[in-house]
């Protein structure tokens, strides 16, 4: 067996042969644990990831009991969090930790770790065609630096004066200052900590996914015929090693204030029970800039990898080529180019020069353009398709959906003029958890459910699957649509309780609304987990290539094998979108099966252009809108 | 037949376990039975957290239902999943033994998308109605708002329609191509006309959408640099937890402040000469103290200790936790750089003090005669149809002011000078009358800063000049009664120096 995979460059450095073989001898710590493998580690970053969220879940509903019933005593609030939870309320600084450990967690160790890890580990080897990562030692250090870094950051809770809970973003002053609240203490160095442990992490996982894509696709694979997914993991891990670098900047200088008695961040500053602070000359909108200069991209690197995820989820249950392939990577290339230069937008109202503000506003918007184009291609891709609903392409039309509804609220909160109201009210809290919380929470269902095969060998419960799509889908359109109202008449976020403020009072049925579909969606989650972890055993076995995809991945062998392919790695012939093509009885044409010479269909000119099937297709008028455009489109070939 | 059996076995084994489970959780849950006994100087590490919690209201019978209900509650829902995912897995089982699926799914979600459509669009219509009553819009009151509501109405409107269009094509092409065995899906990879269409058209709505954007965000924030006339200041003065406003005196000019000058009768850190004296006195006083503290830290551990064994007598748990902590804050030197860092502190702040009285020209610019008639107020009064500055100063950390109903926000940051200029248009009056006799303005706070930051605010109110010149005679200003009592003093003459530079406004203090 290993003669055969020597013939392969790459497996030499891992299959150095001294006679005896790999599979079978392995123990039982180097295949689950400190596994090299890409496969493993792609597992245990998602085992992982699906702990932090629920943990992360868990959080959002303990506070959002509190807001839906302020008044109202929990006793299990008591026996979970017992001097935080006295009399069954949450405490108000420990609110504030709940909320800030949430974000925390949702944004780096789930959507980044958790969905990027996961998926860019599993799926750069095997669509590239290549025997494992550049590095597989650095990438399991990637794994273990996340791990090691989860528990710095859970560890937080058992520290005397709770974790940070100066808001996901930990601004200085108030992160900054031990008596400014008790959150700032011991719970924010660990906070801090963790960060640097999760960036070192992030820059291990980014360098190798980057060398991978460009230096070890396999024969044939040229740029052109990535798939999507491999084009948002490259660039994801491009934002991440150019923006990471920063926050660690932040966090160090940060670290130095607190610790050190720098001023970095720090002026002017008479605090309660101390009296005036030495500390002068700091400016705490330096850390702002700091911070959103990472923080931004830091959006994109949580959104690509799951609009990837979902071109491919899409184009194979859709049984259709991605619409303008070409024009998705160009709109990746886009908003990541964009992403860098926009970060003003999280500051309009700091006290940043207005004439900025006018700058960062024209950005923002034309982020907008790529976007568009992206939700466009997505639905002339379902036009026309033969649309299987797999659970993976019920998120994936769920991410749309969302993607849609987050990414219009972003043209006001862009808006720097429309942002001065806006800024930190309820708004950008249905604004961020559509975009890019559910959306990317959506894209990371779809890629566990369609890649739950190639992961376990096995399939995932369907009507399960559906289940909880149409559970969650709605429960998150519950939770979060009404909070665009909620904001617009003036509800600030990050607010304890609403019964001091009279005037909220109105809101006070829609926040039980929004903690019962809040539950509701809990609960959904748990029929996940069931399927998830029930499936591992007991799921259908899965066939070799089981959605009838094209990609590279469904060539391999259903049981994992180091180095992946057991012979040869195959070439490849052609892009990775060939669905339904009208030359083939089958309707789909894998990248790595021989053809007869056939043309590279999707490398012609536009079907506009040239004829298929016998009939040429013109564009008629561009002047129309581009709805009425496709609808005349479909009448045409009907006709 | 036998797996089925096997399966409904297993299923009820399970429950009874969670059951069993749940029950004895819920008996044990009981806080108040974790051993007080085990606190005892001996052992004192025992389970800090616990001990200085004690909770009170579980001796009910009714508080211990609830907690069993509760629990009972997630036991229920946890098994509920579990069966409801087993009854779901019994599909797969028929599917395996008929050799087909029971329910088409693909047809099944196919129509709930459908159905998901429509009761999706009529319920964002019935938000729109229902809730979109209670927006702010179209009721601003301020001169701004008034274009910042049609910029939100545009966008809204223009967002409104693609949010539309789109999720109802998103779900028609879902419902309308669902899976059929007897078509192949239309191979159609690209068309490059139509890409740069349905890019071009973005680019000029999002470009009209920058330019109107550009022009309203200009016109706000530029509307101080463009104003020619005399326009009121008003200082905001954000601490935790609460806002503080300050009003020019007679004088019209707002005196220097400065953060170093906050004292407990100088709220607001006014350069007032005879309070920053007494400041620096105090100052100098509490050195002393913290050094004492430093020099007879022995004495105050034989003190706590002593202290301890009382409570520990009386069985006061919180006091001994809060004994304890001191104690060995002592005993690990905590105390000690605490105390020293606060010499540190205080010395660096009467030195900075002491430089700017030293120097003549930072001395005359600093101390103006400026301060002495401010007025402090806890609320904030603006004169209708009359420009006003907010020159907004944090005590501590940044917050945000934010007065939703005038579309007015800025931060506030320590260190850093920040303004906003607006012109209220409505009373308060003629808000009641629209809202309700209830309805006050109020200014938020809106940037997380800690555990009262929910109810951080201050009110508001908007009425005619002469009303805001009644209301401002009637309040005291900061210092001027003292002035006249020291008037014989050096104060006059400091203060006839310093009339001729009242203009200039800088602290040059570092």
């Amino acid at each position: 067996m290993s003669t055969e995979i020597i013939k392969d460059t790459h497996a030499v450095e891992h299959h150095d042969s001294h006679g005896h073989d790999h599979h079978h001898h392995e123990s039982f710590i180097r295949k689950y644990i400190f596994s090299t493998d890409h496969k493993m580690i792609s597992k245990q970053f998602l085992i992982t990831g699906i702990i932090m969220g629920c943990l992360g879940m868990g959080m959002s509903l303990l506070f959002r009991l509190q807001l839906a019933w302020p008044d109202e005593s929990f006793p299990l609030i008591e026996s979970l969090l017992g001097k935080w939870g006295k009399d069954g309320k949450i405490d108000p600084n420990y609110y504030m930790a709940l909320v800030t450990i949430h974000g925390t967690i949702m944004v780096f160790y789930v959507l980044t770790a958790g969905l990027s890890g996961t998926f860019s580990n599993l799926l750069i080897p095997l669509q590239c065609g290549s025997r494992d990562m550049a590095s597989p030692f650095m990438n399991m250090l990637s794994y273990w630096f996340f791990f090691i870094s989860s528990v710095v950051l859970m560890s937080s809770f058992f520290v005397e004066t709770g974790p940070a809970s100066s808001g996901w973003t930990v601004y200085p002053p108030l992160s900054a200052l031990e008596k400014a609240m008790p959150g700032s203490g011991l719970g924010t160095t660990l906070w801090l900590f963790a960060i640097i442990l999760f960036i070192v992490s992030a820059l291990l996982g980014g360098i190798n996914y980057i060398t991978t894509v460009l230096n070890m696709r396999t024969k044939g694979m040229s740029m052109s015929r990535l798939p999507l997914t491999i084009w948002a993991f490259l660039l994801t891990a491009i934002l991440g090693l150019l923006s990471f670098p920063v926050l660690l900047g932040a966090g160090l200088l940060l670290l130095f204030d607190r610790s050190f008695g720098t001023s970095f961040y720090l002026s002017d500053i008479h605090l309660n029970g101390i009296g005036a602070l030495s500390n002068s000359g700091g400016s705490p909108v330096l850390y702002q800039h700091l911070f959103w200069f990472l923080g931004h991209p830091e959006v994109y690197i949580i959104l690509m990898p799951a609009l990837g995820i979902s071109s491919e989820v899409i184009s194979t249950n859709a049984r259709k080529p991605i619409f303008g392939y070409s024009a998705m990577v160009i709109s990746l290339l886009g908003i990541s180019f964009l992403s860098f230069i926009v970060w003003g937008h999280h500051m309009f109202i700091t006290g940043m020069n207005p004439f900025l503000g006018t700058m960062f506003m024209y950005v923002t918007l034309i982020i907008a353009v790529p976007s568009a184009v992206k939700t466009f291609n997505y639905l002339a891709t379902l036009w026309k398709g033969n649309i299987r609903f797999t659970p993976a392409m019920l998120f994936a039309i769920g991410l749309v959906s969302f993607f849609i509804s987050g990414g219009l609220t972003g043209i006001y909160l862009g808006n720097a003029a429309l942002d001065i109201q806006m800024h930190d009210s309820y708004f950008v809290v249905a604004h961020f958890h559509l975009v890019m919380g559910s959306s990317a929470i959506f894209g990371m269902f779809a890629g566990i459910y369609h890649w739950y095969p190639k992961m376990f060998g096995r399939m995932m419960n369907k009507t399960l699957g559906s289940l909880h799509f149409w559970l969650t889908f709605i429960s998150a359109y519950l939770v979060f649509f009404p909070m665009h109202f909620m904001g617009l008449a003036g509800v600030p976020r990050r607010y304890y309780q609403f019964s001091l403020i009279p005037e909220f009072g109105i809101w006070m049925d829609v926040n039980i609304l929004i903690t019962v579909a809040a539950l509701l969606g809990g609960v959904a989650q748990l029929l996940f987990l069931y399927n998830f972890f029930n499936s591992i055993w007991r799921g259908e076995r899965a066939t070799r290539n089981p959605w009838h995809s094209n990609t590279l991945e469904w060539s391999t062998d259903v049981k994992h094998i180091h180095g992946n392919w057991p012979g040869e790695i195959p070439t490849v012939y052609r892009g990775p979108h060939e669905y339904s093509r009208p030359d083939r009885e089958l309707d789909y044409f894998p990248q790595y099966e021989k053809g007869n010479g056939e043309p590279d269909y999707y490398h012609a000119p536009s079907p506009a252009d040239t004829s298929y099937d016998g009939k040429k297709e013109k564009a008629s008028t561009v002047f129309f809108s581009s709805f009425a455009y496709l609808f005349m489109k479909r009448a045409k070939v009907r006709a | 037949m036998n797996t089925k059996v096997k399966q409904i076995f297993k299923l009820t084994l399970v429950a009874v376990i969670i059951l069993f489970a749940a029950n004895l959780i819920s008996g044990s849950v009981d806080i108040q039975g974790v051993a007080e006994e085990q606190l005892s100087a001996d052992n004192p590490w025992f389970g800090t957290a616990e001990k200085e919690y004690k909770p009170g209201k579980m001796e009910t019978e009714e508080d211990v239902l609830h907690s069993r209900i509760n629990w009972a509650i997630i036991v229920f829902v946890l098994l509920m999943t579990f069966i409801l995912a087993n009854v779901f897995d019994i599909g797969k089982y028929t599917a395996r033994i008929t050799g087909r699926e029971t329910v088409n799914q693909n047809n099944v979600n196919r129509w709930l998308m459908l159905i998901f459509m429509i009761v999706g669009i009529i319920a964002v219509a019935w938000e729109y109605v229902y809730h979109g009553e209670l927006i702010l819009l179209n009721d601003s009151s301020s001169e701004h708002g008034f274009a910042y509501d049609s910029m939100f109405v545009i966008t809204l409107v223009l967002t409104t329609i693609v949010f539309i269009v789109t999720q109802f094509l998103l779900f028609w092409f879902s419902f309308k191509y669902a899976h059929s065995e007897d078509r192949k899906a239309l191979y159609y990879a690209h068309n490059n006309r139509l890409e740069v269409f349905w890019t071009i058209i973005p680019a000029i709505v999002l470009t009209l959408l920058i330019l109107r954007g550009h022009q309203t965000w200009k016109s706000i924030v530029y509307a101080r640099d463009n104003y020619k006339g005399k326009m009121h200041h008003v200082e905001i003065f954000a601490y935790q937890f609460g806002w503080k406003a300050r009003y020019a005196g007679e004088d019209g000019i707002l005196g220097n402040a400065d953060y170093k000058f906050i004292s407990g009768k100088n709220e607001l850190g006014l350069a007032y000469e005879p309070e920053v004296d007494s400041l620096l006195a105090e100052l100098k006083v509490r050195i002393q103290q913290d050094q004492t503290a430093i020099d007879t830290l022995d004495r105050t551990l034989k003190v706590l200790e002593r202290n301890y064994k009382n409570a520990e007598g009386l069985r006061d748990y919180t006091n001994m936790e809060s004994i304890r902590k001191d104690i060995s804050a002592v005993k690990n030197g905590e105390m000690k750089d605490e105390l020293e860092a606060s010499i540190k502190r205080k010395v660096k702040q009467v030195q900075r003090i002491e430089a700017i009285k030293k120097d003549k020209a930072i001395f005359a610019s600093t101390f103006t005669s400026a301060a002495m008639d401010d007025i402090i107020t806890q609320e904030i009064h603006l004169a209708k149809d009359s420009l006003v500055t907010f020159d907004f100063r944090s005590k501590d950390i940044i917050h945000s002011a934010w007065l939703p109903h005038f579309r007015v926000q800025m931060n506030v940051v320590p260190g850093m000078p920040t303004k906003f200029t607006f012109r209220p248009t409505k009373t308060t009056a003629e808000a009641k009358k629209e809202n309700g006799e209830e309805f006050e303005y109020y200014l938020y706070c809106n940037k997380i800063c800690g555990s009262s930051h929910f109810n951080m605010k201050i009110k508001v109110v908007i009425e005619s000049q002469s009303e805001v010149n009644a209301w401002l005679a009637k309040q005291q200003p900061a210092f001027i009664k003292k002035k006249m009592e020291a008037v014989p003093t050096i104060q006059t003459v400091d203060s006839t120096q310093m009339m001729q530079k009242d203009t200039t406004k800088t602290l040059a203090l570092k």
